[in-house]
């Protein structure tokens, strides 16, 4: 760490590229972290900001048995999260088999021909913290997929019993129950061939609203009918992250095209653009109690702060032809750049909306405070 | 006997009317036969011979035939003698009372002679008044004949009492023919070409007793149609200007042209005077006529000013509108003309200026688009450099061409142009100012950076069709960065040399034409486009990467065979940006001195670390040693900057655009998870692309580092990371480099 910055600083063993909120924890300002390494045994970290905010405390340590490709925390009750992992395929040179593996309770499925993917939610048991080595509970494995998963998404809201899992192709949607421990799935859609899913993201502002990425478009799905509603056409794009604050505007990255901000019921061209990361601009989230607070991180080793509020953004786009380069500086307030590797994780903490987490590859975890930076506005 | 009986009656009559007849006859013997001396009835005539006639009655006759004789003899003579005295008294009374009548005669006669002469008088008069009634249609036929209106009319007004009190009878002809004829003096005010000819008529006319009101309008609309001649006409200022813009020809046709006109203002001019001493509550009209002609005038101004107009023509014609506005402000000083074209003349400079920067704008885009069409053609060796040149005297030139244009506007003396000295003069900064946000936005339109952000650019963008080329944009950027460092401290310079009353009129946003600000805005605008190069160039590596890394089954590679052939696409991208990058890019100063300078510490610890892969691979230790060996390494060596700041050199563009290609490379690697094959195979290819990269790039560590960085990638997401065999390594190496040389023989 340079000097300079308020960083407080975490290390996980291994590299590690998803980080979460633990938004239902209401005492204390928590994320959960995974680690991402092919060949040692997995991590699970609950961290938690020290009441001081001086320093971040490892609250709980599980194992996880795969390495962990996304990771997002329930909602509504702090001990849930979901996972998506894969197990590469240890056996790929020695053994000719490509099956159904046991491990530990937890059914492992075989995406394609080698390597194999699985989702599943996961309870971090009651008194963890008297255990000496806890285990975490499999709550459901999402187990319909039969493609790469690419993320579980929680409606962020609030309490719903609904979650939807993206793979390559397909869409599903889930119906969880915590108490029997199941999860089945309620409706499932494909993308269509052409269209290889990467991600998504679901509305806090409607319950039945579902945004996935593809290499091409965004697309807007009605989760009552499965059916496509909206899309916006735009190559390479990431990550989405729906506004908190306001209904309609949806926030994309873009490998080397930057920010994008659009508002959904304008699809045909965004309100506004911030130039985003010397390299890809890999995740992008909105702040959730601060309007047009956007922060993105990407793979130049940076995470980036910008101020890019779209409830005046009439003057502000005719505004911006004429005084362009004025703005270019405006919507940038700070550049985190201490990383020593790209930085693929982020999230807003909801407790204390003024603080972040970010997580790089090399396994760095850094909460910071914006608290300078929202002085100025 | 009976015979004879007869015969003295007959006689007697006869000598009756004889008498009275040789009494008046004013000679009387020629009236009577002469008869014959020898017979005796000579007697009644004048040659009666007394002697003659006895001697010969003696000789004939007896005795008693002589008493008889002169019984009857006697007899005859008494009854001459009472009819002679009868005679005398008829013939007297009758001689009375001719003297009586002679008398009265003689009285009556003295008062006579003078009323003749007045009668004589009278007569010869009214002689000659019938005759110029009867000759007036053919008088006045001639008058018109040879335009001698004033006479007609004259005649005509002469001629009009008798044609009011006897024209409906005995001179309806005339009249009628003359109405004919002076008709055609009314028909003349639509026919006639000058307009004194026609304002003389209307004066005339009114003599004449034509309605005034319906005159005075008709005069007013003919006034109007004049307005349509005295138009300057697009085609002759266009002609004007094409022939002026002849040096051979000169101003000749030109000035002819102007002269012309300037006759017929002239003639305008003393149309409306003579109409206002005609109908002098007719001010309004006039004013709004005078005023629609200078209207009309700087319309058809703002129309030529629309096209390619250069301010020498513009001069002119302004000069030919003062003139006219002059003209008629000394016939009309009510309409304030002047300050009116005043108005007018701000307008149409103002759209001058802005048509202007339009052109130049258009010129500049011309230029730059001709790169599209040239390199599909692909005739041209260095299309961008040719570009570039093109567009940048395109700039200079024009922006000077401008300057030095609208400096003819400042130096003329004319009186309209010299009340809006300052006001050109701030026209033409807040021209370049506009001019230059104009072009920034020019800039990312042809970049297609903005295409999307607005809906009517998106629109515009697409009508320049498909894609836009990345040369285009590294053009755009130089050219950004001409405009920041030479054009525009030149046009300002020039601006403050030529211009210098700008200052005059105080802005609430301070002056026109702030170069700082431009020089700013093209400075970031520069960088931006440089990036957005750089951007372009990656993306299609990006892609090319993406479908590398996405499409084979990466967990049951085979055996890497040869060097995947990415790499040499890989390569031939970057050698189109190298191409494109020499054509108009300079070089950078300091290559070789960094090379050496950086290579040293930063890549060693790396190479070390591969060294010891290869002695030392037995376990998944060997994995987790090389992480923390990374972290550990990554501490110790000064911290490679990967994305430091582009510098407009061939090399450090091509040097960024190779960093951020093999960043996405290792950023590619790190989504997959590799078979000890799969790593195998990126390490090949790593290492074949090792040579040629160094040898394009300026930052060999950088380099250095990311290409073994994409290693470490490959090895941190691979199942059983075991490196190739140096020996086989350095054969398919070989291999690849000799089929490499044999594809293009000529590259070094």
């Amino acid at each position: 760490m340079q000097g300079g910055s308020s960083g407080i600083g975490y290390g996980l063993k291994y590299q590690a590229r998803c980080i979460s909120d633990v938004k239902a924890d209401t005492d204390h300002t928590s994320f959960l972290t995974g680690t991402l390494s092919l060949r040692e045994e997995n991590e699970v970290h609950l961290i938690r900001l020290s009441s001081g905010g001086t320093e971040l405390i490892c609250e709980g340590l599980f194992s996880h048995p795969n390495e962990i490709w996304d990771l997002a925390s329930c909602p509504f009750d702090q001990r849930i999260f979901s996972t998506v992992f894969s197990t590469g395929s240890l056996f790929d040179i020695d053994l000719p088999f490509y099956g159904l593996k046991m491990e530990t309770g937890l059914i492992v499925f075989f995406a394609g021909e080698g390597e194999s993917y699985g989702a599943a939610i996961w309870q971090i048991p009651e008194l963890y913290g008297q255990l000496n080595s806890p285990q975490l509970e499999r709550i459901a494995s999402l187990d319909a997929h039969t493609r790469k998963i690419n993320c579980v998404l929680w409606w962020p809201s609030g309490r719903h019993d609904k979650l939807i899992s993206i793979d390559d192709e397909n869409l599903f949607l889930w119906t969880l129950d915590c108490s029997k421990k199941t999860a089945q799935v309620q409706s499932k859609q494909t993308s269509g061939m052409l269209h290889y899913l990467s991600g998504g993201a679901w509305d806090p502002h409607d319950i039945n609203a579902v945004a996935t990425t593809c290499e091409s478009s965004v697309q807007f799905w009605d989760l009552r009918t499965m059916k496509k509603t909206n899309a916006v056409e735009r190559a390479h794009i990431r990550n989405a992250n729906y506004d908190m604050k306001n209904n309609h505007i949806l926030v994309t990255a873009e490998d080397e095209s930057g920010i994008h901000i659009w508002d959904l019921r304008k699809p045909k061209s965004p309100v506004k653009e911030l130039p985003g990361h010397t390299h890809w601009t890999w995740a992008v989230t909105c702040n959730p109690e601060y309007d047009g607070l956007i922060l993105s991180a990407g793979t130049d080793s940076s995470v980036n702060l910008w101020l890019a509020p779209t409830s005046a953004e009439e003057d502000a786009t005719s505004e911006s032809i004429v005084e362009s380069p004025a703005q270019q500086a405006g919507p940038l307030l700070n550049s985190y750049s201490d990383y020593e590797d790209s930085v693929y994780g982020l999230a807003w903490s909801s407790r204390e909306p003024w603080t972040f987490a970010s997580l790089s590859y090399d396994g760095r975890v850094v909460v910071e405070s914006v608290k300078p930076f929202l002085s100025r506005k | 006997m009976g015979a004879e009986d007869n015969v003295p009656l007959d006689d007697k009559a006869k000598r009756m009317r004889d008498l009275l007849s040789s009494f008046y006859a004013p000679d009387p013997s020629t009236n009577n036969a002469p008869s014959n001396p020898g017979t005796l009835d000579a007697i009644n005539t004048s040659s009666f011979d007394a002697d003659q006639y006895m001697n010969l009655l003696i000789q004939k006759s007896n005795l008693d035939e002589l008493l008889q004789r002169h019984v009857e003899m006697a007899a005859e003579i008494k009854n001459i003698d009472t009819d002679l005295q009868m005679l005398v008294y008829e013939n007297y009374s009758k001689f009375i009372s001719a003297t009586d009548a002679i008398k009265r005669m003689k009285s009556d006669i003295v008062g006579m002679e003078a009323n003749m002469e007045q009668l004589l008088d009278k007569i010869m008069s009214v002689q000659s008044k019938i005759q110029f009634i009867y000759d007036l249609p053919t008088r006045l036929g001639k008058c018109i004949e040879s335009e001698a209106y004033v006479d007609a009319v004259k005649f005509y007004t002469g001629a009009l009492p008798i044609f009011k009190a006897y024209g409906d009878s005995s001179f309806q002809d005339c009249k009628q023919a003359s109405e004919e004829a002076i008709s055609i003096i009314g028909k003349l005010f639509s026919d006639s070409e000058s307009i004194q000819a026609r304002t003389e008529a209307a004066v005339l006319l009114k003599q004449l007793d034509f309605p005034v009101d319906s005159l005075q309008v008709k005069l007013l609309e003919k006034l109007e149609q004049s307005l349509g001649d005295l138009q300057l006409k697009t085609d002759d200022i266009e002609n004007a200007s094409m022939e002026s813009n002849d040096p051979k020809l000169g101003k000749v046709p030109d000035s002819v042209h102007i002269t012309a006109h300037e006759g017929s203002i002239r003639g305008f001019a003393e149309a409306i005077s003579a109409y206002r001493v005609i109908f002098p509550d007719s001010e309004g009209h006039l004013i709004k006529l005078a005023q629609d002609l200078v209207v009309k005038h700087f319309e058809t101004v703002e129309q030529c000013v629309k096209g390619r107009f250069s301010c020498a023509n513009l001069l002119v014609v302004l000069r030919t509108i003062w003139t006219d506005v002059l003209l008629m402000d000394e016939v009309l000083s009510e309409a304030v003309l002047p300050g009116f074209s005043l108005e007018a003349a701000q307008n149409a400079l103002k759209q001058h200026v802005a048509s202007t920067f339009n052109y130049l704008l258009h010129d500049i885009s011309d230029a730059l688009l001709r790169l599209n069409v040239s390199s599909k053609e692909a005739a041209e060796e260095n299309p961008l450099q040719v570009a570039l040149e093109a567009s940048k005297k395109a700039l200079l030139q024009g922006s000077m061409d401008v300057l030095l244009d609208f400096r003819q506007l400042l130096d003329d003396d004319l009186g309209l142009l010299v009340q809006l000295r300052d006001f050109v003069s701030d026209w033409v900064q807040e021209g370049f100012q506009d001019f230059f946000r104009a072009l920034y936005d020019r800039f990312f339109l042809l970049s297609g950076r903005k295409s999307s952000s607005s809906q009517d650019q998106g629109l515009t963008a697409g009508a320049h069709g498909e894609k836009v080329l990345a040369g285009l944009v590294l053009v755009l950027s130089q050219l950004s960065v001409f405009i920041e460092q030479t054009a525009i401290p030149r046009i300002t310079e020039e601006i403050a040399a030529s211009f210098p009353g700008g200052g005059a009129r105080v802005y609430e946003n301070g002056p026109a034409f702030v170069p700082g600000v431009m020089c700013r805005i093209f400075r970031s605008a520069g960088e931006r486009l440089l990036h957005h190069y750089i951007n372009m160039r990656t993306q299609k590596v990006s892609t090319l990467l993406r479908k590398r890394f996405t499409t084979p089954n990466w967990v049951k590679h085979k055996e890497p065979r040869e060097v995947h052939m990415f790499v040499d696409l890989f390569l031939q991208e970057l050698k189109e940006t190298t191409s494109e990058v020499k054509q108009i890019l300079p070089q950078g100063l300091e290559r070789k001195h960094r090379r050496s300078d950086s290579n040293g510490s930063t890549a060693s610890s790396r190479s070390n670390q591969l060294r010891d892969d290869k002695t030392n691979r037995s376990n998944t230790h060997k994995a987790r040693s090389q992480l923390l060996e990374t972290h550990l390494a990554k501490l110790f060596k000064q911290k490679v900057e990967i994305f430091t700041k582009v510098e407009r050199t061939q090399e450090s563009v091509v040097t960024t655009a190779v960093k951020l290609c093999l960043k996405s490379l290792q950023e590619f690697v790190r989504l997959q998870t590799f078979n000890r094959s799969g790593f195998q195979q990126i390490q090949l290819d790593i290492q074949f692309l090792r040579t040629p990269l160094k040898e394009t790039v300026e930052d060999e560590a950088a380099v250095d580092f990311l290409l073994d960085e994409v290693i470490v990638a490959a090895s941190e997401r691979c199942l059983d990371p075991i490196p190739l065999e140096p020996p086989i390594l350095d054969r398919l190496i070989q291999a690849k480099l000799a089929k490499w040389k044999e594809k293009n023989p000529i590259t070094p």
